[in-house]
């Protein structure tokens, strides 16, 4: 899987945002913390799940199953706004 | 049709199907070579009443189709399209932002009640911001909303207020990544990826120049005392 060509990533100083183009059907903005930038950087080459759940674990030092739980759920969100090619 | 126009500093010439757009464009006509050419077709008419709600004459679709297209070209010249309300004060410029229906205008109105002359509006729903190391500034448009409010005029940029609708009021000022996520919401995003990119990079650094707000307000011209009061800077 990897992040659609119509959404780009931004950071600002406090937070990574997600942000579709005009051709994108999803008209909103996605905010979110330094895991969901690290996912979204790791999704802008071609990987899989257990793959992003691996190099999280490498680089936060958090549970492995709160780990597991937060891609799975941003994967989940990511792909129901069509930010994902699967 | 084809005539030229300048708006924000660029000379525009638009070549159109029908007059309305010509029509809407007359205060900004222009004799100089143009900075930027759109032409609009029938494919675009046809898109515009997709996005629109209700029943429109093509003669209209057809200028909110031109508008986008400058727009879809403006971060090539350091320059983006917002949603909101823009106005002057001694010169000044500030600009209410929030989603539609919120109250743009009517916050806008009720600084015309409070200071009167004082206020110059710039743009009651779309006006151009442009960019620059020396600070931003905002400027009037054709497009200015269903009470046709504005001037071809461009001022600095002095603030920006995201509003929200409350029984009381009340504004604070933010910092840049507090209200980058609202103004994101508000301000045109490109089809074309590097030029949404270059979006972004306007909007930090517009948010850096400028003083930013978050108001919560009614529709007592308080609400305009209070906003005054705080923004003015």
């Amino acid at each position: 899987m990897k992040l659609n060509k119509e959404f780009l990533i931004h950071k600002t100083d406090k937070e990574t945002v997600l942000v579709p183009t005009g051709n994108a059907a999803f008209s909103g903005v996605v905010r979110g913390n330094k895991t969901l930038g690290a996912i979204l950087e790791l999704l802008t080459k071609e990987t899989t799940k257990e793959k992003i759940i691996s190099a999280l674990k490498e680089r936060f030092d958090a549970p492995e199953d709160k780990i597991e739980e937060d891609v799975a759920k941003a994967l989940s969100e990511l792909s129901k706004i069509g930010a994902l090619d699967e | 049709m084809k005539k030229t126009y300048k708006i924000a500093g660029l000379n525009i010439s638009v070549s159109s199907l029908y007059e309305n757009v010509h029509r809407l464009c007359a205060d900004y006509i222009s004799d100089g070579e143009p900075d930027i050419a759109v032409i609009t077709n029938q494919s675009d008419i046809d898109f515009e009443r997709k996005k629109a709600d209700g029943r429109y004459s093509d003669g209209y679709l057809e200028t909110l189709a031109v508008y986008r297209k400058i727009a879809e070209t403006m971060p090539e010249h350091d320059t983006v399209l917002c949603h909101g309300s823009a106005l002057a004060v001694d010169g000044e410029g500030c600009i209410f932002v929030a989603p539609s229906g919120t109250g743009k205008s009517t916050h806008a109105r009720l600084w015309r009640q409070y200071l009167g002359d004082r206020v110059i509006m710039i743009n009651d729903d779309k006006p151009l911001i442009k960019i620059t190391k020396n600070g931003a500034f905002v400027c009037g448009t054709p497009w200015d909303g269903k009470h046709r409010l504005s001037a071809n005029i461009t001022v600095p940029l002095k603030a920006l207020s995201v509003l929200s609708q409350a029984k009381e009021n009340s504004i604070r000022q933010t910092e840049p990544s507090e209200a980058y996520a609202a103004l994101l919401q508000q301000v045109y995003r490109p089809k074309n990826a590097r030029a949404l990119m270059k979006t972004l990079d306007l909007i930090d650094t517009l948010t850096a120049q400028i003083r930013l707000y978050s108001m919560e307000c009614n529709m007592d011209i308080e609400a305009a005392r209070i906003a005054y009061e705080a923004m003015k800077g």
